[in-house]
Order: C-alpha cells, then sequence, then structure tokens
C-alpha cells in the first residue's frame, strides 16, 4: 500500500520536473528518462527508505533543471560544435539560386533598404564624425565675439583681439583670417576669373600643420605693411586655372589687376573652409598675406575669423576661461564695460552646428529603415521556412540532422544579409555622389561625401548582421517542428504554426511604416511650405550673373564700367529690366551697419531700441524692379543722384518698426552721421532663409559711402538663359577682355539651393517611407493570401452551409484589417518620439500636424486595405463542392 | 580512407558519458537504463546524471553515431522505449577514441606515471 503512494508520487514528481525541457525532448526521451528515474527510485526505496527516496528525488530536480535548462539553449551551443560548414553554405546557396524570383526579389529590396542607410551611414560619417582632415583637429578652435547690446551671432575679431590671444599660455598659435574676392588674370591662365582669397596673418599654414605640395609656405618678411604681392594657389584653381603646371610658382600673375608671384601650390587633400558664419559657403581658392600688423590694427571693429590652436590636449573648459579672461580685458579697455564677451568654438563643432541636426533626423530614419528591412527579411524567411515545414520534418524524421535545419535557415538569411550588403555598398558608392550634389552647397566637406573602404565593409557586415538576426526567429520555429505535429495538422495547408508569429511581425511592419511616413509626410510638407513661402522677389524670369572689375585697371573708371554694362545689358534683345547688387537674396553675404530715425514716431528713447542694426547692400536703380520686389510706398533711388541728398529704400520690417500707420516716405534716416532721404519702402527680401526674414534692411546707392566694383546684375527677361548668357558674354568682352562673368544662374536657381538640405531630407526620409509602406502592403498581402490557402477547407465549409461569398470575404478582410489597426496603434507612440526628433528640422509645420498626420494614416490605412482585398478576392473563385471533393 | 578518418577524427575526443554510451552498445542494443546499469558494472566511479545520458544519447543520435527505435518495453507491455544501437560511423569513433585512450595510456607508462602492465 505504502509503496504504491510512493510510486504514484515519484510519477507525479518525475513528470513534473521534466518540465524543465523542452517539449520535443520531453516528447522523444521523457518516458526513458521517467523509466529510468523509476527505476532508480525503486532500489532507493528498497534499500535505504523514504530518506533515500527523497535524496533520489532531490537528484532528479537537479539534474533536470541543470540538463533542461542546456537542452533549451542547446541549438546556440550545437551550432558552434558540430556540423559541416562547407557543405551546409552549398546547399544554402543551392536552394537560394533555384528560387530565382525569392532571391532576386530578396536581393533587391535589401539592395535598395540598405543602399539608402549606407548613404545616410555616409553623409553622417563623413561630415559629422569624421574627424577635420587636419593633425591633431581636436586642439583647433574658432573664436568669436558677442556683443551684449545687440544681437549678432559669430561676430569677427579685430587685429588686437588676435593678437592678445596669441599670447596666452594655452594657445600654441593664433591668426587672423578674412575672405575677399579678388579676379584673378594674367600669363598662362584661362579667362579671368573671381577667386576667394584668404587673407591670413603670419603661421597660417603651420596652424593647420600643412605644407605646400609644390613651392614654399609665407616666409616672414611677407607679412605686414608693405609686403610684397605674394600668393599660395588651391589645388583646384591651380589645376582650373593654370593646367596643373608646377612651373607656375614663380611666375606673377594678377590679382584684381596688380602683379603677385605664385610661391605655391597646396596638395589635393588640403582644404580649408572658413566658417560659414551666417549661412554662405565660405571655401577658399587661394591664400596670400595680411599686409597689416595685427597688435596696432583698429580695436573696435571686427574684421577677421580668429583661428587658434591650443597646446596639446588642453581641456575646452581651460581654453575658454582663457579666452574669455582677453575678452573681459578688451571689453573694459576697449568698448568701456558694454559688455563684449570672446568666445571659443571647437572647429569641428563649429562647422557642423547648422547641419547637425537635420543629419541627425536623417540618420534616425536610416536606422528605422534597417529596423524595417529586419521585419521583412524576417517575415520572408519564416514564410520560407514554413513552405518547406513538411520536408524539415520528414528529413528530421528520416534521421537528419536537426542542427543543419537551424544553420540552413541562419545561414539562407546571413548569404541574403551579405549579397544585400554588397548590393547596398556598391549602390551608395552611387547614391552618395547623388546626394553630394543634393547636398546643401554650404554642407561642411561636402566634397568628402564618399563612401570609403571602412564604410562598404561596415554596411556589408550590418547586412550579415541583419540576416542572420532575421533568421533566428524562423531558425528556432523550424527546429522545433515536429512530423507529428504535422500530420496532426494534415488539412492545414500554406503553413502552419508561424501564423501568429508572421502576424505579429505584420504588425510591427505596418506600426514601423506609420513612424517613417509621418515623418516623410512632416518633411515632405515643410519642404512644399518653403516653396510656397513668399522671398520678397519674383524667381520666374530673372537671370543673374556676378562680373568682378580687375580694380587696378578700372581705378577711376568704374562707375563709367558699370554704366556700360547696364547699356550692354539693356541692349541684349528681350530684356526688360537691368539690376545691380552687392548682395543677391537668399546669399547671405551682407554686413550690417546700426542705423536711427530721429524724431520718428516708433523711437522709445531707449538707445537700444532707437538705434537699429541693418542689412546694408549696395544697389543699383533699377534693381527692384529686376528682381521683382514690390515697391509698398515710394519709388527707386534716382537714376542720377540728385545734388545735395542722398537717397536711401528701407524694407517694409523697418518702416513698420519705426514709421508704423504713418509714412516713411521723405523721412531722415542717419548712417552714422550721414543723414539720408527715405525715397520708397520697398517688400524685405529674404537674405538668408526662404522662410525667414533676417534683420531689417536699408538700400543705398553704390558708390555713397563705398564704390563696389563686383556686382551682381539682374536682369528680367522672358529668354531662355543659356543663348543670352552667351550673347552677353561676347557683347561684354568686345570691349572690356578683363572682365570675368560668374555666377551665371537664374535667380529661382537661388531659391533652389536655398532649400537644398529640406530638399534632401524630403527626398531621403518619404523615399524611405514609402519603401517601407510597400514593404508592409507585401508583408499584408502574404499573410492574407496564405490565410485564404490555410482556410480554404474552412472557408469552402462555410459558402456550403449558406454563407455568401461577400460575407466570406469580409471575413478574410477583417483579419487583415484588424492586424492593420493594431499597427497604426502600435505606432502611435513611434508618432509621438518622431515628433520630438523632427520638431527642430520643420519649418512652418508642427510636429503634431493633424492634417499631415491623419493623411498619412488614412493614406497607410487604404494601401494596407487594398493589399487585403487584392488576395482575399480568390476568396470568390471558392467553388465549395469542388473544395470539397478534393479534400 | 583519408576521408574515413577525417570522418571519425572530427568527433574526438568524446565526452566520458558518450564513450560509455557507445562501449554499451558496442554489445548490441540497448535502453537507456540499462546503460547506467553497464557504467556501474564497469565500476564508473561517478556515473552521469539521467539527464546527461539521454542528452548525451540525442545528441549522438542527431550525430548519426547511434540510432534509436522506439518498442515496447521487454518488462513493461504497456511502455514505449527508445532501444538504440550503433552506427557504422559510431562503431568506427568509437574505435578511434578507444585507440585515442590506449595511446594516452602508453604515454602515461611510458612516462613511469603508470606501472607497466604485467606479462
Amino acid at each position: 500500500m505504502k509503496g504504491k503512494v510512493m510510486k504514484t508520487w515519484t510519477e507525479r514528481w518525475l513528470r513534473t520536473v521534466l518540465r524543465f525541457y523542452p517539449r520535443d525532448f520531453r516528447e522523444e526521451m521523457g518516458d526513458d528518462i521517467v523509466a529510468t528515474y523509476r527505476a532508480q527510485c525503486d532500489r532507493a526505496w528498497e534499500g535505504g527508505g523514504v530518506a533515500s527516496l527523497v535524496f533520489v528525488w532531490l537528484r532528479a530536480l537537479v539534474d533536470s533543471a541543470r540538463n533542461g535548462l542546456a537542452e533549451r539553449v542547446r541549438p546556440g551551443i550545437r551550432w558552434r560544435r558540430s556540423g559541416d560548414w562547407g557543405r551546409d553554405g552549398q546547399l544554402v546557396l543551392r536552394r537560394l539560386v533555384r528560387a530565382p524570383v525569392f532571391l532576386i526579389t530578396m536581393v533587391g529590396t535589401l539592395t535598395a533598404g540598405l543602399g539608402g542607410f549606407a548613404v545616410v551611414y555616409t553623409v553622417v560619417d563623413r561630415v559629422l564624425l569624421a574627424p577635420l582632415p587636419y593633425e591633431n583637429a581636436d586642439d583647433l578652435y574658432y573664436v568669436w565675439r558677442e556683443y551684449g547690446w545687440f544681437d549678432l551671432d559669430r561676430g569677427a575679431l579685430s587685429g588686437p583681439d588676435v593678437a592678445q590671444i596669441g599670447e596666452l599660455d594655452v594657445i600654441e598659435h593664433a591668426v587672423a583670417v578674412a575672405r575677399r574676392r579678388s579676379t584673378i588674370s594674367g600669363s598662362g591662365t584661362a579667362e579671368p576669373r573671381e577667386i576667394d582669397l584668404a587673407t591670413a596673418s603670419a603661421g597660417f599654414l603651420q596652424l593647420l600643420r600643412a605644407q605646400p605640395a609644390v613651392g614654399r609656405d609665407f616666409d616672414a618678411s611677407e607679412h605686414g605693411p608693405g609686403r610684397p604681392l605674394v600668393v599660395i594657389l588651391g589645388h583646384e584653381l591651380w589645376r582650373t586655372q593654370f593646367h596643373s603646371d608646377p612651373s607656375v610658382v614663380g611666375r606673377e600673375v594678377r590679382l584684381d589687376g596688380d602683379p603677385a608671384t605664385v610661391i605655391g601650390v597646396m596638395g589635393p587633400e588640403f582644404r580649408f573652409l572658413l566658417h560659414a558664419g551666417l549661412g554662405a559657403p565660405q571655401t577658399v581658392d587661394a591664400f596670400t598675406s595680411m599686409d597689416i600688423d595685427l597688435g596696432t590694427a583698429d580695436p573696435f571693429g571686427g574684421s577677421h575669423a580668429g583661428i587658434i590652436r591650443v597646446r596639446e590636449g588642453t581641456p575646452p573648459a581651460v581654453v575658454s576661461e582663457a579666452v574669455e579672461a582677453v575678452g573681459a580685458a578688451v571689453n573694459e579697455r576697449v568698448m568701456d564695460g558694454r559688455g563684449l564677451r570672446l568666445y571659443p568654438v571647437q572647429m569641428k563643432e563649429d562647422l557642423v552646428a547648422p547641419v547637425r541636426q537635420p543629419l541627425m533626423v536623417l540618420g534616425a530614419a536610416g536606422v528605422l529603415l534597417l529596423l524595417v528591412l529586419l521585419v521583412n527579411l524576417a517575415t520572408l524567411l519564416l514564410a520560407r521556412a514554413a513552405q518547406r515545414e513538411r520536408e524539415f520534418a520528414v528529413a528530421r524524421a528520416l534521421g537528419a540532422n536537426n542542427v543543419a535545419i537551424i544553420r540552413a535557415t541562419l545561414l539562407e538569411g546571413g548569404a541574403l544579409g551579405l549579397l544585400g550588403g554588397v548590393g547596398g555598398a556598391l549602390a551608395a558608392v552611387w547614391g552618395a555622389r547623388v546626394l553630394a550634389a543634393m547636398a546643401p552647397l554650404d554642407l561642411p566637406r561636402r566634397q568628402a561625401i564618399e563612401v570609403t573602404p571602412g564604410i562598404a565593409l561596415t554596411v556589408i557586415a550590418i547586412g550579415a548582421l541583419l540576416g542572420l538576426l532575421a533568421g533566428i526567429l524562423p531558425a528556432s520555429w523550424s527546429a522545433r517542428s515536429r512530423l507529428d505535429s504535422l500530420l496532426g495538422a494534415a488539412s492545414v495547408r500554406g503553413g502552419g504554426g508561424h501564423g501568429r508569429l508572421r502576424r505579429s511581425m505584420v504588425v510591427v511592419q505596418v506600426a514601423l511604416s506609420l513612424v517613417l511616413l509621418s515623418a516623410g509626410g512632416l518633411v515632405a510638407r515643410s519642404f512644399g511650405q518653403l516653396l510656397e513661402a513668399d522671398p520678397g522677389f519674383e524667381p520666374g524670369g530673372a537671370l543673374t550673373m556676378r562680373i568682378a572689375v580687375p580694380q587696378g585697371l578700372y581705378t577711376d573708371a568704374v562707375p563709367a564700367l558699370h554704366e556700360r554694362i547696364h547699356e550692354t545689358l539693356a541692349s541684349v534683345p528681350g530684356v526688360t529690366h537691368v539690376g545691380a547688387t552687392t548682395v543677391l537674396p537668399l546669399s547671405s553675404g551682407t554686413s550690417q551697419r546700426s542705423v536711427s530715425f530721429p524724431g520718428a514716431p516708433g523711437n522709445t528713447g531707449d538707445p537700444d531700441h532707437d538705434v537699429q542694426i541693418v542689412d546694408r547692400t549696395h544697389i543699383r536703380p533699377g534693381y527692384f524692379a529686376a528682381v521683382g520686389a514690390r515697391m509698398i510706398a515710394g519709388s527707386d533711388l534716382d537714376d542720377a543722384p540728385p545734388e545735395g541728398v542722398d537717397q536711401v529704400v528701407i524694407d517694409r520690417t523697418l518702416a513698420e518698426q519705426f514709421y508704423a500707420g504713418s509714412d516713411a516716405v521723405g523721412a531722415t534716416l542717419m548712417f552714422g552721421e550721414t543723414p539720408l532721404r527715405v525715397v520708397g519702402v520697398v517688400e524685405h527680401i529674404r537674405l538668408y532663409d526662404v522662410h525667414a526674414e533676417g534683420y531689417p534692411q536699408i538700400y543705398v546707392r553704390n558708390g555713397f559711402d563705398r564704390l563696389v566694383s563686383a556686382m551682381s546684375w539682374v536682369i528680367r527677361t522672358p529668354r531662355s538663359p543659356g543663348p543670352v548668357y552667351s550673347e552677353i558674354g561676347r557683347a561684354l568682352r568686345t570691349r572690356d577682355p578683363e572682365l570675368a562673368i560668374s555666377e551665371a544662374q537664374p535667380l529661382a536657381a537661388l531659391v533652389s539651393d536655398a532649400v537644398r538640405e529640406q530638399r534632401m531630407s524630403a527626398t531621403l526620409i518619404g523615399g524611405f517611407a514609402l519603401g517601407a509602406l510597400l514593404l508592409a502592403a507585401m508583408g499584408l498581402f502574404g499573410v492574407v493570401a496564405g490565410s485564404v490557402t490555410r482556410r480554404r477547407h474552412e472557408l469552402a465549409i462555410r459558402l456550403a452551409l449558406g454563407a455568401d461569398h461577400r460575407r466570406v470575404l469580409r471575413t478574410v478582410i477583417g483579419e487583415g484589417a484588424l492586424l492593420t489597426g493594431l499597427g497604426l496603434l502600435l505606432g502611435v507612440p513611434g508618432i509621438y518620439v518622431t515628433g520630438q526628433i523632427v520638431r527642430g528640422v520643420l519649418v512652418g509645420v508642427s510636429p503634431f500636424d493633424p492634417v499631415t498626420l491623419g493623411a498619412v494614416s488614412a493614406g497607410l490605412a487604404t494601401v494596407a486595405l487594398l493589399a487585403c482585398y487584392l488576395p482575399a478576392r480568390r476568396v470568390l473563385k471558392i467553388a465549395p463542392a469542388q473544395s470539397l471533393r478534393q479534400e | 580512407m583519408m576521408d574515413r578518418h577525417r570522418a571519425t577524427q572530427r568527433f574526438l575526443p568524446l565526452r566520458p558519458v558518450e564513450f560509455h554510451v557507445l562501449l554499451s552498445l558496442a554489445a548490441g542494443e540497448r535502453h537507456g537504463y540499462s546503460m547506467l546499469q553497464d557504467m556501474e558494472t564497469r565500476g564508473e566511479a561517478s556515473p552521469p546524471d539521467v539527464g546527461t545520458l539521454y542528452r548525451a544519447l540525442r545528441r549522438l543520435e542527431d550525430q548519426g553515431l547511434i540510432s534509436g527505435v522506439r518498442r515496447r518495453d521487454v518488462q513493461r507491455e504497456e511502455e514505449r522505449r527508445n532501444y538504440f544501437r550503433l552506427t557504422q560511423l559510431g562503431l568506427e569513433v568509437a574505435r578511434a577514441e578507444a585507440r585515442r585512450l590506449e595511446d594516452l595510456l602508453r604515454a602515461a607508462r611510458a612516462e613511469g606515471l603508470l606501472q607497466a602492465r604485467p606479462a
């Protein structure tokens, strides 16, 4: 009696502890294990009674826990320990080749997806992550001024500022750099050309640890007042203008008409970018020395960018402290304590600051795209494994190696990922070029955007890893499917136990698509707003060009030359208006001045308000008509300057500030000590961004306070640009062969260049989103199609029992609709996070814009339902009698 | 021949429990429990846990060294049990392992670790 109770309890206990093992192992070996332990228990009971029995029980518990868990993780361990890798690889390849459609679709998808990711990764890596191309670039800083009494982002330094910073202990070297445009011409050069020339104080190249590739650096005697004019050419200028002729070193060229000696040429890898300051690209074509002494220059005005190299490894905080101390001294001594501050910014950080946020958004979109690819690949591998479910089970029943099946699925994923990675890396080589062409012109190191071997390897590795990860789910599932369970579900076709897994992956796909689509929708909408924004001028039907005048040749004749150019342009057939300006719209190149309106109604008595910082632009009469800016009141400058009075046109924002509700025309504007009469009020012409107004503006006659010889000319004509430009070039050069015409482009191109960043983001993220949508739709299609096949029997019975086809169709579509709905719900938190990420790059659109998000969700739902409907239609073709007979 | 040699070599060395299993099966078909009894008979000081034994059996089966058959137990008719037998590959692997152990023993004697067996 007692023995029987013992046996019952032993049996129960052993069956319980057996649960540590995975099911398939239990089914195969469970009875044997129990029988063996039962025998041991019998022996223990007979030999030692209850105590011995309990001891065996405990051993069974510990044993099962240990071995059961070990067995559960065995697939991973066995993978490494056994098997024939080469043969498995061969098998996988052979199987892939035998399914060319699957192979091509999958590798194509992965190539496109990984290619997109690779392009984004390349940009982020080359622009944000890669170090600047200088030795110990972390020790390089820009130094800027900040004025406490007016708003000026990154003010330039004065000469003495730089000289004093250079004396600090922590500073190895400090230089001042200014940039100007000059015309280069002379022996051996092509047509005269306007170049960007950097004027740098002594030690500039040593600071960057660079050397000319040909020739030499500046000599100590070649700096300061009365220095000889010498120039070092950048590699690109040397190549295009001097046909890479090394004998140019030592030769004489003309800079703005003055003789200058070429002393060196920089190597192809040397790049120098002056900080973009207020937005314009600041590449440099050539370098010359400075003809002033920094220490004794004007201490008030800022006219140089300051660049410093600190002693190796000095922490940024120490640098800041030292530079700010100099700033405090300058503030006291020069600025009467009005609040001047000097601050350093690490060079790389400063250069990439404007693009950091858009690139981070792009990077986030790229990572999301990877997730989409991962889920998609896993879904398809699972479907493929499901097709071979029977084959696996039968093979295993016939004694095939279980591990081989797991390895096959994993290897299949890995091989696909690897192929896709290679394809993606190759596609990115081309894609990165396209992107670099699309990228904002002021993107730092735009030329450096290319796929390096390191990037290509990373992308390939990511592809392979993605494939392996995607293979894990189907692998673990296929390893556990057993023949008996399959035979038990003999009527099930088109995939068995994977249904739930596959459906949840579709839900995830829909959710990811929603997130990407909402980001894409917001960015695209923001881009649309930009295109619709009123920039204050009429971009269509106007052409622009810059005509540089070598000053040495036309010293006193510039006004007459400008008059001649004007006449020539006006005489070109089809030209209706001609104007000229020193600064074209959206080109960010103005300088700021402060002005006031004594006695204006808008004055408050507070000098910080009444003295206004404005953008000052020099123009020729006729500019507003040519550029298509609307005059709000009054008129343009008179063609001929009237005697004894200087004229000015102000913009709407300035008029509103000082003459709100009254007429500004006729008022007097104080430009320093000089009075100017306001003759007109013009719409604000956006100088920086399409979407944001900058400082208020004043427009003065060229030659009023200084005569600018190189102007940008704007002509209005309905003709197409090509022939007009060539006619202009011919007409101008017949009389003045030394004129350098550059930047010939339609005004509309300026607008289009100004929104490059947004266009790039919109195109990339929009493309990613559409790709994700397509993949999600494919996933849904597959699930519903599989479901129809699998439920054919059941559906046939329903139909036979009197349900009509519509109703059955609804049932099937309902399944897909449910998945879509779940996916949308799951995506909602994702939309919130996305909104936070893209917020900073949106213009004129809230990150939670209900219209955009609503449209995106509705669009996604429509596509999803369509993807359900198409395969579900097959239900209509079911003929119940026939279907059931086949079973 | 070379291939065959390589085919057996990649299983070596066997774990003690695996060698015991092959050793038992060399004498004929067995089920798990009787293998444990064999080990005790052979004087194995620390026989493996039951779970360890059955996992080894499944592993060896997966590797093709043994093959299993489900049959009714001779004593308990109501139960079906797995009976295992050696495959040709298993036999060769067992021999290879035995030779490997023999070589080790010879080395141990040569180094004076063990007394030479009396002739």
